[in-house]
């Protein structure tokens, strides 16, 4: 503790943080290009920008986890060669990364007896008293006897943030923290992270939203596409305007508002009309159940019908039913109970290539993984769609496969050299638009799409809008999940709210913001609660 | 055309390191190195009738290793072409044992049909233990390559014992000499044309019909191929049976041509070798037809060497293993010379 207080005074006086013209390169992809910023020690910093701008990689940095090609990192006035945690750790540095990684079988105690300081042998109880006093001091609200596996996704965080500060962290970096939580987990976490501020901790908030930046940061700090826009820049001085314009660029001018507000996370309250109440329903869901999944929850009694012509849109946090209900539509989880019809036809054991051929089209959430297979050539990756349904000695010409894929790549602006090339060399946008000029043939009549834009540049997150409108004018019933309320609000004729795997609540425009966030809350506290007792 | 020729240089060049590599393992021994090497060459190709040779041993590995691409194209690691290629032979030795009397043009496509059975039958349940309940298939096969052994030890000391022989190794009795597809240190046009076959139906399959574009997914990424709606299960039994019955049908070529009656321990190294085959031709088949006439050639040496050198013939066998390491370890600093060179 002693030397703790040295090592402060020592660094009172220096920034929390200090980037000399940074540069980390992937490959031949410059991810941070002579970045260059001082971040003051007691305060809270957003670093903003949209994905791919190069925030996660300047995070990385800072802890170590990155070494930079070029240029230098210093925390506290203390000099990092880069690229290795334990200094900076060391330094006082801790990222809470975007995915956890705590052991789902331990306790919050003994994830913290497991990375702190104190040695030796210890009862159960013992620790769990011990890190309970701490836990209470930081004011995470953690129960120090509850399982990792047992606490909600907020907990969860909280518990890292825990991790992170059991070694005396000064500068406390969260990387995209609330992208896992509701509306209302964002304001209790905003809270936590001023009581940390309040005890003289540095923290760096990751963010892509414009809202969220404005409500928690003293300072602003805007990258785009690996360069350092702005910043630090005092946060009273800027509005959502003048952040938007700094976050997008000169692409700002090119996009109409409702995609702008969207982008930026202003909260598009604007909407065209285009539900057509006449059209017969291209998915209909009847009490349908399905058995758990590994670590998941299966879906429970879930009612919902999508007509052609229609966006809807599944809302909630993150593993409650999202994934076990597009497995279900997709056929590609077994039904409990209940019924699936797909362009009414029911379809409640049919095999996926079955419904295929109903209409059923799949974005997945996985694009790397359920969506392609990296390493095999592009026109491989499309075909595949044409040849499930068929017999599989049936012959086939891979040369026609091949002009077919191409121009449909064409078709939808992909930008590729050769059909042949492997999937994994196309960036994140074009792999993307592989999919959609896959899955998105004029045949669709109903589309899942499962997180489509999740880490895609501006340019490829309207390209992916734009098809789904499109789609929809054309007659598509269309699914969309989606942990980004803000897509959501801008895109969709309804919204429906998942808690447990369980369909909780609808909505319809106008949106009503706080209401979708506690419908996303209220059952998730409840399970909470189950937990603890 | 580069994108074409630089896998097939590549190839040509990993052979030569190894060959290189070996012969200097073998001056480390004691023997000459140019001398060692000199009569691997010389014995693989230059002998009198050594093209005969090269088919005879070449032929039958051929046809297994087609089986094994496309089994591992598909993504399974079927490690057990050994155990199927004796599956194949014993139950081509039994059809033979039952047909007894009948006409070769009768005798023969049974016997070869009833080793392509066998083959696949012992690719099938591991297939199965693998889809139905998560067995890997490593295991399993390799497993299956014992039982494989000890079945043909038992069906040669007991139901197809040969009751006048008196030799140390048990053996069936001889296959009909009509029925003989060809002599016994040779091949002949009748292996010819069924590895002909062999090459260009796998080739078909995997290059020009959906079995082979949607095989080639899966074995590169299942999950994907099963969130476009494809039968995975499916496309893997295939996979597993095609492999088991061309490994059988190598079985039953063996047992009709040159070995002429099934031997307790025969060609142990046969399915292992087409498994280096295969990993060598990188998933093609045609690559994997000329690997297999290469790796024939080096096997037809091996009997001359302990002659020539005083080396014993597994070190071929040494040779073989070489080449597929340098080949799947891609050794890093050719290949980067040689992605230099190619620019």
């Amino acid at each position: 503790m002693n030397r703790d207080h040295l090592h402060q005074e020592a660094g009172a006086s220096a920034p929390a943080l200090t980037a000399e013209a940074v540069t980390v390169r992937y490959g031949d992809v410059t991810a941070l290009g002579e970045v260059s910023a001082r971040f003051e020690p007691g305060r809270i910093h957003a670093v903003l920008g949209q994905n791919g701008a190069g925030k996660t990689t300047f995070a990385r940095v800072a802890a170590g986890l990155v070494q930079p090609a070029e240029g230098s990192i210093a925390v506290f006035g203390q000099a990092l060669a880069g690229g290795n945690v334990a200094e900076a750790r060391g330094a006082g540095v801790e990222l809470v990364h975007q995915s956890f990684a705590l052991p789902p079988s331990f306790t919050v105690a003994e994830v913290l007896q497991f990375v702190g300081p104190r040695p030796g042998l210890f009862t159960r109880q013992g620790i769990e008293r011990y890190w309970q006093a701490w836990l209470d001091g930081l004011g995470l609200g953690l129960d120090a006897g509850a399982r990792i596996r047992d606490l909600p996704i907020e907990m969860q965080q909280s518990a890292e943030i825990a991790r992170a500060m059991v070694s005396d962290a000064r500068l406390l970096i969260l990387d995209e923290p609330t992208a896992v939580l509701s509306p209302e987990g964002t304001e209790r976490l905003f809270t936590r992270v001023r009581e940390l501020r309040g005890k003289g901790v540095t923290v760096m908030l990751v963010l892509h939203k414009i809202r969220e930046v404005l409500a928690i940061a003293d300072t602003v700090t805007v990258l785009r596409g690996g360069r350092l826009v702005a910043g630090p820049l005092e946060a009273r001085d800027l509005t959502a305007e003048s952040l938007a314009e700094l976050i997008i660029g000169e692409t700002a001018a090119r996009l109409d508002a409702a995609d702008r507000a969207a982008l930026v996370g202003a909260g598009a309250q604007q909407h065209d009309e285009h539900s057509r109440p006449d059209t017969p329903p291209a998915l209909v869901l009847r009490a349908v159940s399905t058995s758990p999944h590994s670590g998941g929850k299966g879906l429970n009694d879930v009612n919902l019908s999508i007509r052609g012509g229609e966006i809807v849109g599944i809302a909630g946090v993150e593993g409650n039913g999202q994934r076990e209900l597009v497995a279900a539509i997709a056929g590609l989880d077994p039904l409990t109970s209940g019924e699936i019809s797909l362009a009414d036809k029911r379809m409640d054991k049919a095999p996926l290539a079955a419904r295929r051929d109903a209409g059923l089209r799949v974005i997945p959430f996985e694009r790397n993984v359920e969506g392609l297979s990296l390493s095999s050539p592009l026109w491989e990756n499309w075909s595949a769609a044409q040849l499930v349904g068929g017999a599989l000695l049936a012959p086939v010409s891979p040369r026609a496969l091949r002009q077919s894929a191409e121009k449909a790549f064409r078709a939808w602006d992909v930008r590729f050299s050769d059909a042949g090339q492997p999937a994994g060399s196309l960036s994140g946008g074009n792999a993307q638009k592989v999919i959609l000029s896959r899955e998105m043939d004029s045949g669709a009549k109903l589309i899942l799409a499962a997180q489509p834009t999740r880490g895609l540049d501006i340019g490829a997150t309207m390209a992916v809008w734009k098809a789904l409108r499109e789609a929809r004018n054309d007659g598509a019933g269309i699914l969309l999940v989606s942990s980004d309320l803000d897509e959501l609000f801008d895109i969709c004729d309804r919204i429906v709210v998942m808690v447990s795997g369980q369909a909780v609540a609808e909505f319809t425009a106008p949106w009503d913001i706080q209401a979708v966030g506690r419908a996303m809350t209220a059952a998730g506290r409840q399970s909470a609660q189950e937990a603890r007792s | 055309m580069t994108g074409r020729l630089f896998p097939v240089i590549q190839t040509g060049a990993f052979i030569v390191l190894a060959l290189v590599l070996c012969s200097l393992i073998f001056a480390a021994v004691g023997l000459s190195a140019t001398g060692t090497l000199a009569a691997i060459i010389d014995g693989a190709f230059f002998r009198p009738n050594a093209l005969n040779h090269i088919l005879r041993w070449g032929l039958p590995l051929l046809i297994t290793a087609v089986g094994v691409v496309i089994s591992f194209r598909a993504g399974y690691f079927n490690i057990g072409a050994q155990g199927q290629f004796y599956l194949g032979a014993i139950c081509a030795a039994f059809a033979a044992e039952w047909l007894r009397g009948s006409p070769a043009f009768v005798a023969v496509p049974a016997c070869l049909l009833a080793g392509m059975a066998g083959g696949a039958l012992w690719a099938l349940w591991p297939a199965l233990l693998r889809v139905k309940a998560g067995a890997d298939e490593v295991i399993t096969t390799m497993m299956g390559n014992f039982i494989a052994a000890q079945l043909l030890v038992h069906v040669t000391s007991g139901p197809l014992k040969d009751p006048s022989g008196s030799g140390q190794q048990a053996s069936s009795r001889p296959v009909d000499a009509a029925w003989r597809i060809s002599e016994s240190s040779g091949s002949s046009p009748v292996i010819i044309i069924l590895a002909g076959l062999v090459v260009m139906l796998g080739w078909w399959l995997v290059n020009r019909t959906s079995f082979g574009i949607l095989s080639g997914l899966a074995g590169r990424n299942p999950v994907m191929v099963t969130w476009q709606g494809a039968k995975v299960q499916r496309i893997a039994v295939s996979a597993f049976v095609l492999s088991g019955a061309l490994a059988g049908l190598a079985g039953s070529v063996e047992l009709l041509g040159p070995n002429g009656r099934l031997a307790s321990g025969f060609l142990p190294d046969h399915g292992f070798t087409a498994i280096l085959i295969a990993l060598v031709a990188g998933m093609s088949i045609v690559a994997a037809g000329f690997i297999a006439l290469f790796f024939g050639a080096l096997t037809s040496s091996g009997l001359w060497l302990p002659i020539m050198t005083g080396l014993p013939s597994a070190a071929i066998d040494i040779i073989h293993a070489s080449i597929a390491l340098f080949i799947t370890a891609k050794a890093g600093a050719l290949r980067a010379l040689l992605t230099w060179f190619r620019r």
